[in-house]
């Protein structure tokens, strides 16, 4: 068995280990986490030859440095593009990167994309719950310590020592724009929307907020309410339901979230469109492009 | 009870939207039902006060085969609204100045002294309509109409686990550290979550919960016997 541990020399802005989360226990109020951008995520593992749902690094906006010590590895490197640097040089995103023992792996501008994604070929040994190694919202470290970097953390991996380099993805790469358009279904209180509002919520350009996190994106547009400040007895909320607060702002929820919620959700985003919103980045624009539902399902 | 679409990959059903015990006692027994039927495809289920949501893979199943076998359990729930005996559990709640940190607002919104709002919250049994908001956050009601308060306009930051709230007519426990909304009125020293243990969640929606007043002295001796392991959630708990 080999053994390769990446030591954490800067922990970058947001820096978490995810997995595919913990669908199972959303009736207990556990919201699922897990990577946003889930295309990127089981690309990167992948590539390395991991299970699409293994634990991967998620990094956001400002990458992480990661010294690599012990064993050679094999990692990939998805998602947003932060101009990654191994020892200096500038490696390629999309296909295997054999790393020698004591390389550096660094970032420097981003260049597209908000969040970037790390595969590590091998087992993760950091403590999971309720199966999955996702970091926990609401600010308990605790309960997932490992999965919250910090500078000079942590991450044992152990793997066979063999690997193949040829599994090449670059073509699958996605270009990632500063202007998206997301596809959204009705949401189940479309009709507490006046015909004004719903024109404004489909014709306005939303600005992406600096308060804008993996609970949710909250947009800077105002959505004029028939009876502002109306809720709905708490019903159940997801990943793309889009919520219209008391003061009008329209709020998409992300990963995160809880899984209940008392605001009007007044559409809901298409599966399919989730992973290129989870690249979108405060200050981005998104434009909502209404689908009927029967085109849908 | 209507089905319709919630999004390409959930249902929403939607009983009468209002808030009661009765209607609740269906939405967990269809959700129940639902869940233990294991329909190929069904990723989540979240009951909640009068409506269901449950997510699908529409890879794996149709919306409209998903509706029929929704439907399918709804003919089949009758029995389980019928045998479920809910669950009563005992929380002992210490109402002391140093837990109940909105004392004063509440006896100023309330109108009454902090002994008969104690009264009037350990007055009934309280049902756990759904879980919430963080996880193992259970919402209760019907809380008196005396004891109604209004929520806070920001929440608190880094509230203590075991903390009691009140809001509108609901009542509920934070689980962990937590951003509260709610006036707070006390704190339990009894683990309402345990991240280690293998079902970490005291509370599931349909429980019958009462709270019992104790003071501080008991409240640390019950801290340290959750502390040094020794307490026994049995004592709390009995089977429905």
């Amino acid at each position: 068995m080999h053994k390769t541990t990446l030591e954490f020399l800067k922990a970058g802005l947001q820096t978490r280990i995810q997995d595919m989360g913990r669908p199972n226990h959303r009736a207990q109020g556990v919201s699922i986490g897990g990577a946003l951008d889930q295309s990127s995520a089981t690309t990167a593992n992948r590539i390395t030859g991991n299970d699409p749902g293994s634990p991967v690094l998620e990094i956001t906006i400002l990458g992480p440095g990661i010294q690599f010590t012990g064993d050679a590895c094999l990692i990939a490197i998805t998602g947003a593009d932060m101009s990654p640097t191994l020892d200096g040089k500038q490696v390629e995103m999309y296909k295997p990167i054999r790393v020698a023992p004591n390389s550096i792996l660094a970032f420097g501008r981003l260049k597209s994309g908000c969040r970037g994604y790390i595969a590590v070929r091998g087992n993760w040994q950091v403590r999971r719950w309720l199966d999955s190694a996702s970091a926990t919202f609401q600010d308990l470290p605790e309960i997932t310590p490992d999965s919250f970097i910090a500078k000079g953390g942590l991450i044992d991996i152990l793997h066979s020592g063999k690997f193949t380099e040829d599994m090449d993805l670059r073509p699958e790469r996605p270009i990632f724009s500063e202007h998206q358009i997301i596809r959204v279904l009705p949401g189940p209180e479309i009709e507490m929307f006046s015909q004004k509002a719903l024109d404004t919520f489909f014709a306005l350009t939303h600005t992406i907020t600096p308060a804008s996190n993996r609970w949710g994106y909250r947009l800077s547009s105002h959505i004029p309410m028939q009876n502002p400040g109306q809720e709905i007895i708490s019903s159940g909320v997801f990943p793309g339901t889009i919520q219209i607060t008391h003061s009008g702002a329209p709020i998409i929820l992300m990963a995160d979230a809880q899984t209940t919620g008392g605001y009007p959700r007044i559409a809901v985003v298409m599966s399919a469109d989730m992973d290129k919103l989870a690249q979108a980045k405060p200050g981005d624009a998104l434009s909502f492009r209404l689908v009927e539902q029967r085109e849908a399902i | 009870m209507t089905i319709s679409p919630f999004g390409d990959s959930a249902v929403l059903i939607n009983f009468e939207q209002i808030i009661d015990a009765k209607i609740n006692a269906r939405v967990i027994a269809l959700s129940n039902t639902i869940m233990s039927a294991m329909i190929e495809g069904v990723t989540f289920c979240i009951p909640a006060y009068c409506s269901i949501t449950v997510g699908f893979n529409p890879g794996q199943i149709k919306y409209s085969d998903l509706v029929k076998k929704i439907n399918a359990c709804h003919l089949n729930d009758t029995d389980h609204i019928a045998k479920a005996i809910p669950r009563k559990i005992n929380i002992p709640v210490c109402y002391d100045e140093k837990f109940a940190i909105d004392r004063a607002y509440v006896m100023h919104q309330t109108g009454l002294s902090w002994k008969e709002i104690i009264d009037l919250h350990t007055s009934i049994e309280y049902r756990v309509y759904m879980l919430g908001f963080i996880a193992g956050f259970a919402y209760m009601g019907t809380l008196p109409s005396p004891l109604q308060c209004s929520r806070k306009d920001t929440p608190r930051m880094d509230i203590p686990a075991g903390t009691v709230g009140i809001a509108g007519l609901q009542t509920g426990i934070y689980p962990t550290r937590a951003h509260a909304g709610w006036q707070l009125i006390g704190r339990t020293p009894i683990p309402v979550f345990d991240s280690k243990a293998k079902d970490p969640f005291l509370f599931r929606a349909g429980d019958m919960v009462r709270f019992y007043e104790i003071d501080r002295e008991k409240y640390e001796a019950t801290t340290k016997e959750v502390e040094s392991g020794k307490f026994d959630m049995k004592n709390f708990v009995k089977r429905g």
